[in-house]
């Protein structure tokens, strides 16, 4: 699945970091790495991650896949 | 009614059930002064401006007339909730370093499989009976569970540190006409023992090796030096209470809110990749903390036209906020998939919510296989008997009658 976060939009709640520890990192307090196309065993994690957000930064598109819509 | 009475009547528990029509008429009058020089805000936009001012204080200390409780006493200071920036900030980062990122990212995530679990016991339970408690043999026994175990606390204790945290709760209940003198004494006696209690369990930890936050605080201070036994003794206490207080009215509020919309828990149902955006939508709609009754401004402050003079009681009714139809289209309706859901479920700004994504993560599970296992599950009596807390506020028991329990 791909990722997309609007940077100018976080304010490192680090919502994500907590959720999908594995996709998304917190550089000491504020700055935040990430992974945009993350495995697809953690798109439970990254859905969590990004209905967690506070600002609402985080956009992901599920992978068009056969047999997905 | 007048609006100088808002707070007394949404303090009232006999409004307790649904006090969204006394938030509709506080955002209807703006920033609302109560007879007592108390401001009340409940619209969504002057709430954001208020939390992210750094003008707005949370210390008591700033008030001209500070609440002697809130204040703490000697040995048993203000944890941080209570507490501004810079020292706020010093104290929730040493408390941050065990429990998330950048120092332990993976904590709350490697928790999900034993939450889950947990979860999964407690519904066995269920089995052979049709009808439960959905607080006492759920939404309570579960986070208490998990927070014993992320803090380091023997769940056999449970009796004890339950009977601290309801007297400290009941001390800060702000129902007028009842003389709190004696609750605060209380109060302040049981977050003594509760602080005494915990201090003793990280003493015993010294050296020893274990995953909880009790070891990690009193082992491995990080580069910022720890907690005094103090700070560590009322963190703890904040931790112990916000852990065990908070999740279980996220967990029956959010029950109960799904039993009141049939179609949204056939949906959930069906499609259980949905529940963290209806977790969120609850958070909106039916939030755990309904207002912060603790700020105060350090200067004369503007709000929406009005003048809120220094150290003036100032209450951010986030419930209210949450409902604000100058934010949210169509705020009333539960709407599980909901997509523009900035709420203040966790408040926002410095002081948001320190637990938010175990408590998440914890409602996520809990209602993904309550919706999952129960069958036919309804409602026995709505509306449910409430908890005497505004702040805190969700049903004190929810009777749930089903026709099984599904592996």
């Amino acid at each position: 699945m791909k990722i997309v976060v609007d940077l100018n939009r976080c304010q490192g709640y680090a919502q994500c970091a907590f959720l999908a520890p594995q996709v998304f990192e917190m550089h000491g307090e504020e700055a935040l790495r990430y992974t945009p196309l993350a495995p697809e065993d953690q798109s439970e994690r990254v859905r969590r991650a990004a209905a967690a957000c506070p600002v609402q930064a985080i956009l992901v598109e599920e992978e068009a896949g056969p047999g997905v819509r | 009614m007048a609006a100088d009475t808002l707070y007394r009547r949404i303090t009232d528990h006999a409004n307790r059930a649904d006090p969204y029509p006394l938030y509709a008429e506080l955002r209807e009058h703006g920033v609302a002064r109560q007879e007592d020089g108390t401001y009340l805000v409940g619209t969504y936009h002057e709430i954001a401006e208020l939390l992210h001012d750094p003008r707005i204080s949370s210390d008591q200390r700033n008030r001209t007339n500070p609440d002697e409780f809130a204040l703490g006493r000697e040995g048993m200071p203000v944890s941080f909730i209570g507490l501004d920036d810079p020292e706020h900030d010093r104290l929730r980062r040493i408390a941050m370093r065990p429990f998330g990122p950048p120092h332990t990212p993976g904590r709350v995530d490697a928790l999900t499989g034993e939450i889950a679990k947990v979860a999964e016991q407690l519904i066995d339970s269920f089995r052979d009976r049709d009808r439960i408690d959905l607080v006492d043999d759920f939404a309570y026994p579960l986070p208490v569970t998990v927070i014993c175990r992320v803090l380091g606390v023997p769940r056999e204790d449970e009796p004890r540190f339950h009977a601290w945290s309801q007297t400290i709760i009941d001390s800060f209940d702000p129902t007028p006409g009842t003389d709190p003198t004696e609750r605060r004494r209380a109060g302040l006696d049981a977050r003594s023992a509760m602080g005494e209690y915990l201090g003793d369990l990280a003493d015993h930890r010294r050296g020893r090796q274990s995953d909880d936050l009790l070891t990690a605080f009193v082992n491995d201070p990080g580069p910022e030096g720890g907690f005094t036994r103090e700070e560590l003794m009322t963190t703890s206490v904040l931790l112990l209470i916000a852990g065990h207080e908070t999740t279980v009215n996220l967990i029956t509020n959010g029950m109960l809110t799904l039993l009141r919309h049939p179609e949204a828990l056939d949906l959930l149902r069906r499609e259980p990749a949905l529940m963290p955006r209806a977790v969120e939508e609850l958070l909106r709609y039916e939030p755990p903390v309904q207002l912060l009754p603790q700020r105060s401004p350090l200067t004369d402050v503007e709000v929406a036209g009005v003048t809120v003079p220094k150290g003036s009681p100032l209450i951010l009714v986030l419930a209210s906020g949450n409902r604000d139809p100058q934010r949210f289209h169509d705020p009333d309706r539960f709407d599980p998939t909901r997509q523009d859901n900035q709420h203040f479920g966790f408040g926002s700004g410095v002081h948001s919510c320190f637990g938010a994504p175990l408590a998440r993560v914890e409602a996520q599970i809990a209602l993904t296989e309550l919706v999952r296992r129960l069958d036919a599950p309804r409602v026995v009596e709505d509306p449910p008997p409430y908890r005497r807390s505004p702040i805190l506020r969700g049903p004190r028991h929810l009777l749930v009658e089903y026709g099984g329990t599904r592996p």
